[in-house]
């Protein structure tokens, strides 16, 4: 491989990488603090998207009318943030209402069973968007004026740009929430062990709630950037990212931030690397073949604690 | 109480009974569309040219001098396989319909089809290019033109229009069609120009986004176009990822490109850009015109392939009913009747060409080279005969 | 308002015991009995069906209990109910009352000659009822097929998921392994003009070749099944279901791969080798061995591993073995299955055996409930069953059911039937006998 296709690699890899990323750290969220498999997740990734697209279209159609009196290349930009704040705001409440109605009657229900909701709920968001919206996709607005950047032969667009900074941004900004604040101290402790800690006065309901609040936002911001990046939006767009988005927060470790929204970005790396090299009809053998070997020989993941992961049955 | 119970059913029963319609003077035709699934699109497309049939033809046809009811039953296969046979044999001995007309794509047609054939039972896909699904199948019938066909069609066409030499292909190699018709593409390509004039032969995998690994190869291997046999949901981001990573060079489809949807989500992205398919929306003349726009007014979207495909399967079995000349009630019989009326189709003027049925029960057609004007509509530019 | 609650609570009661008593006598009724009166509904099915249908406004035979018809003609619900009744409630109801003396007196004698040959013909009077009824509509005969193959499946899964407690995500992989194992035994040695060349043995001798195809493709996905088995040593849980659920990708980007089986293009032309009878023999065999399998010193030492892996260590559990054994077995059943499908279906393509398949089928082991081979069997017919009469319904169809399963994980967290053993003898075992009777004939 030369060089510079080598470097343009690295890019691409990075774009795939941030999504994996993002929508991987809303599972390590649910799965570190709950020990669930929040199933619906890619699915929650596609709301996210769809409310990004209506939010984002109502915007511009506002703006449209001279209320927001910017320069265009402003306004995009005002309408980008914008769409960003009030469609996770939006989405949170998706989350809320999935872990209330799908997850709190199971709080004490096996684990797989939870599983199972999740699973459910997942297909009930699909076929609930194929009934209202109909089949026909819809073409994300571009929020986004494209500009590509020639650096050395290397083709970099700002869209690709803005991705990967979001993305690093928001799993920084988790971190921080985590580690500095006192919710975040809740949240862990709750993971530690969540039988205890309710009895020192902290509501497991809030804590959950909390978790998927912000999860799902995270799920809605990836889903904007979906749409910037790939503006073709489908209701089935979220299964496939979902599962593998899921592969990346397990791989990270349980409870682990930094881990999951690494191992997306490996995730990301693993696929256009094997693609690249390797003849690309042979990407998925590869590709699951090298996280099987690296669970075979890492078999807790990259952070993860080897204890963490008994099943609560 | 049981016996109130059992007495009012019993009468109500008597009731519903005797207003129930008489049978023998409807007949029956099965629809097996893709309603949920993968591809909900395509069950629309089905469905909507179903109706608009029906409609047409005044929910009545005329056979032999007696006017007979219409029903569809349009039943949804969930784009599975199994699905789609389950239907079939519910189709076939349940609702005892006459004919088929699905599934759609061959994932569903091949099992169906064998369903069909078992019953003795004619069935025309709309849709399904895999060779398999009328492969030795008396009862089974298709509408489109074949890959075999359509592959070396687009292989000349470039060859001819851009007189290039290094192609590179992008498919997905997880779907039957893609798959099918770029190994076509394939080796109609290498008859033309030799051994290893496809320069990449690249793929993804289904619900993919992101090609940017496959582009950036291709790229490199210095191929002069893409030949890409996607859906055009997927063509969408392989052409704006192309011409974001830099590569500018002509990218050439097949008959999935076909769709109204495809401009919408593509943009000025793909103006220009050449594709084979069945028919040219844009400038298209007599019943084509007529189809178009009535789907147009009625579900404001110029059909897809697959409504016009499926419109014209419609008006064949219309047709094969039609010349059968005389239904007589027996299932057996009337379903002999339409398949061998199916099998003597000659130059059938439907509005995707005309066309006649091989012994295989796949047809002759031509295909046509349509371009993306800049105003982002189906021109005319070529065609191809077999 | 008071008086009201007491009305419809006393109404309710009434209601109670009036259920009650209707259904004292049948509580005499051995399984025996049951299916005769099954047999007799059946047979007046095929008798008189056709034409009781035709007065009652149907054009057919409901199918699926009629209840397809209902969704797409609402009108029809009463007649559909009357012929419900008539064919199914009152022949079953009248025949089991009428020969619960007669069936229980056969029952007693059959359980003290020989329990073994009793079951054996409970067997092939559940046969014959499944025969007898599916020979009325071809439709019913596929739907038949493909919920007893589900069956296997789904008890398979049971065996990783709630015997072993792990959450498996392999099971389309290793279905496809048979699949495409069985098929190409098949397509190779007995179909002339195929795609690898003519037929090696004479067709003839298909169907009696065909079970070692089957379990050709069981050892197949055994096989494969290594894959997810060694790493399980060291790892399990959370971990476990992604290696599992990679190993599910891996088989089917291979078979897209392998040019030799068509790719993505599937492969067709297998023989139609699959009948009812073969399918439900197959069911049969594997309900009866994996009962006893989880039943057996390691199904116990499943459950011991599932509980805690260490403790199970301490109790002189070879966990290792345990797992190998409980995943090879698993595999080999979905292996099977998969065969089976693909004889029925007689076309199969990657596609199929993805995540949308993973979903089925763990939805139908958790519906009916884990760690219970009954469970397993309600699962598997309740879901097919459901998701083919629910057909009309289209999109509304993957509401409901999902909206169902949510309900049924919620008031049943660990499913329909879960955590109980099935005892073949309890269930063939006449009701006139005491407990103690009963241990003696055995004896």
């Amino acid at each position: 491989m030369q060089l510079q296709s080598f470097f343009q690699q690295i890019v691409n890899a990075l774009q795939l990488g941030s999504f994996y990323a993002l929508i991987a750290l809303g599972y390590s969220m649910v799965y570190g603090v709950l020990m669930l498999f929040n199933f619906a997740h890619g699915d929650v990734f596609m709301v996210g998207s769809y409310i990004g697209f209506f939010v984002s279209a109502g915007l511009l159609a506002l703006a449209k009318t001279g209320i927001l009196p910017l320069a265009d290349n402003v306004m995009l930009g005002l309408v980008l943030v914008l769409t960003l704040f009030i469609t996770m705001l939006l989405t949170s409440f998706v989350g809320m209402l999935i872990e209330r109605i799908g997850y709190r009657p199971l709080r004490n229900a096996p684990r797989a069973s939870a599983a199972i909701t999740g699973l459910m709920i997942g297909i009930i968001l699909e076929t609930g968007n194929l009934a209202i919206l109909g089949p026909t996709r819809l073409s994300f607005p571009a929020l986004i004026e494209s500009v590509s950047y020639d650096i050395g032969g290397v083709l970099v667009t700002n869209k690709k740009m803005v991705i990967v900074f979001v993305s690093i941004f928001l799993t920084l900004a988790l971190h921080q929430f985590v580690r500095r604040t006192k919710w975040g101290m809740a949240m862990r402790a709750m993971a530690f062990d969540f039988v205890v800690v309710p009895l020192m006065g902290i509501s497991i309901n809030k804590i959950a709630l909390l978790t998927f609040a912000l999860g799902s936002a995270l799920a809605a911001a990836a889903g904007i950037l979906f749409g910037v990046a790939y503006p073709v939006l489908d209701p089935y767009m979220g299964i496939l990212f979902g599962w593998k988005a899921f592969v990346a927060a397990i791989l990270g470790g349980r409870g682990s931030i930094l881990g999951a929204s690494l191992a997306g970005f490996m995730l990301g790396f693993i696929e256009i690397f094997v693609a690249a090299i390797f003849p690309s009809t042979m990407r998925d053998l590869i590709a699951f073949s090298i996280i099987l070997i690296i669970l075979t020989f890492r078999p807790h993941g990259f952070f993860g604690e080897p204890y963490s992961a008994q099943l609560r049955l | 109480m049981l016996k109130k119970v059992i007495a009012i059913a019993f009468f109500m029963a008597i009731i519903v009974g005797a207003c129930a319609p008489a049978g023998p003077d409807t007949i029956k035709i099965g629809v097996n569309a893709p309603i949920t699934g993968d591809i909900p699109k395509v069950g629309e497309g089905t469905k909507f040219a179903a109706e608009m049939w029906l409609e047409a033809i005044g929910g009545e046809l005329e056979i032999g001098g007696k006017t007979y009811a219409i029903e569809l039953v349009i039943e949804d296969n969930e784009a599975k396989g199994e699905s789609a046979a389950a239907v079939n044999q519910k189709l076939t001995t349940q609702d005892e319909v006459l004919v088929i007309v699905g599934p759609q794509s061959s994932k569903q047609a091949v099992p169906a089809g064998g369903v069909a054939n078992d019953n003795k039972t004619p069935m025309v896909s709309p849709w399904s290019t895999n060779p398999a699904t009328t492969l030795d199948r008396p009862w089974v019938f298709r509408t489109p033109f074949l890959d075999p066909f359509q592959g070396p069609v687009i292989a000349n066409f470039v060859t001819e229009e851009y007189g290039f030499t290094k192609a590179a292909v992008l498919y997905d190699v997880a779907s039957d069609y893609p798959k099918g018709l770029a190994d076509n593409f394939l080796s109609g390509w290498e008859d033309i120009h030799g051994a290893d004039s496809v320069v990449a032969f690249e793929s993804f995998t289904t619900a993919d986004t992101d090609f940017s690994a496959q582009i950036t190869k291709i790229k490199n291997t210095g191929a002069e176009f893409i030949f890409s046999p996607q859906y055009y949901n997927e063509v969408a981001l392989i052409v704006q990822q192309a011409h974001e990573l830099g590569f500018n060079a002509p990218i050439v489809g097949s008959d999935s490109w076909g769709s109204a949807e495809l401009v919408n989500l593509c943009g000025e992205d793909c103006y220009g850009l050449f594709f084979s398919t069945h028919y040219a929306a844009d400038g298209a003349t007599g019943a084509t015109k007529d189809f178009i726009d009535a789907y147009n007014a009625k579900h404001g979207y110029i059909p897809d392939d697959v409504g016009a495909l499926t419109w014209d399967t419609f008006l064949i079995i219309q047709k094969a009913m039609e010349d059968c000349g005389e239904i007589t009630g027996d299932l057996a019989v009337d379903r002999a009747c339409v398949r061998d009326a199916l099998a003597q189709i000659k130059n059938f003027a439907g509005i995707t060409g005309e066309m006649t049925f091989t012994e295989q029960g796949d047809p002759i057609k031509c295909a046509v080279i349509v371009q993306i004007s800049d105003e982002g509509t189906f021109k005319f530019y070529d065609q191809a005969c077999p | 308002m008071e008086l009201n609650v007491k009305y419809a609570e006393e109404n309710r009661s009434r209601f109670r015991n009036l259920l009650h008593k209707l259904w004292e006598p049948y509580k005499q009724v051995p399984l025996l009995g049951w299916l005769l009166a099954a047999l007799v509904a059946v047979l007046l099915e095929m008798l008189v069906g056709q034409p009781l249908a035709r007065l009652l406004g149907m054009s057919k035979i409901p199918a699926l209990f009629g209840v397809i018809l209902v969704l797409k003609t609402p009108i029809l619900i009463p007649s559909t109910l009357l012929y419900l009744l008539l064919i199914y409630g009152l022949p079953i109801a009248i025949t089991a009352r009428l020969t619960a003396k007669l069936t229980d007196f056969i029952a007693a004698k059959l359980y003290n000659t020989s329990t073994g040959l009793s079951i054996l013909l409970h067997v092939a009077l559940l046969y014959a009822v499944l025969h007898l009824w599916t020979s009325i509509s071809d439709y019913r005969l596929l739907v038949v097929k493909l919920t007893l193959i589900s069956i296997i499946i789904t008890l398979s899964l049971n065996v990783i998921n709630g015997y072993m407690g792990e959450f498996s995500c392999s099971h389309p992989g290793f279905i496809a392994l048979g699949a495409y194992t069985a098929s190409i035994f098949t397509i190779v040695l007995f179909v002339s003009e195929n795609q690898f060349g003519e037929a090696v043995l004479p067709p003839a001798l298909g169907p009696y070749l065909f079970p070692i195809g089957l379990v050709l493709g069981g050892i197949a996905a055994a096989i494969g099944a290594l894959l997810v088995a060694i790493p399980s040593f060291r790892t399990r849980g959370d971990y476990l279901a992604i290696i599992s659920l990679a190993f599910m990708f891996i088989v089917v980007s291979l078979f897209n791969n392998l040019e030799i089986v068509g790719g993505a293009r599937g492969l067709s032309n297998q023989p139609d080798y699959a009948n009812l009878a073969t399918i439900f023999v197959w069911t049969i065999l594997s309900i009866w061995i994996i009962n006893n399998f989880v039943r057996s010193t390691i199904g116990k030492a499943l459950n011991a591993v599932r509980d805690g892996e260490l403790a199970a260590s301490a109790m002189t559990v070879d966990t290792r073995k345990t797992k190998m054994v409980a995943f090879l077995f698993s595999a080999f059943w979905a292996g099977v299955a998969g065969g089976l499908f693909a004889h029925v279906i007689r076309y199969i393509n990657p596609g199929t055996f993805g995540i949308r398949k993973l979903a089925e089928v763990l939805a139908m082991v958790y519906l009916g409930g884990l760690n219970s081979v009954a469970g397993s069997v309600v699962g598997a017919v309740g879901f097919n069953l459901l998701s083919e009469a629910l057909r009309p319904l289209e999109i509304l169809k993957w509401i409901i059911i999902p909206v169902m399963l949510i309900l049924v994980m919620i008031y049943r967290p660990t499913g329909l039937i879960a955590f109980t053993e099935l005892d073949p003898i309890a269930l063939i075992k006449p009701k006139s006998m005491t407990e103690g009777e009963a241990d003696n004939a055995t004896s």
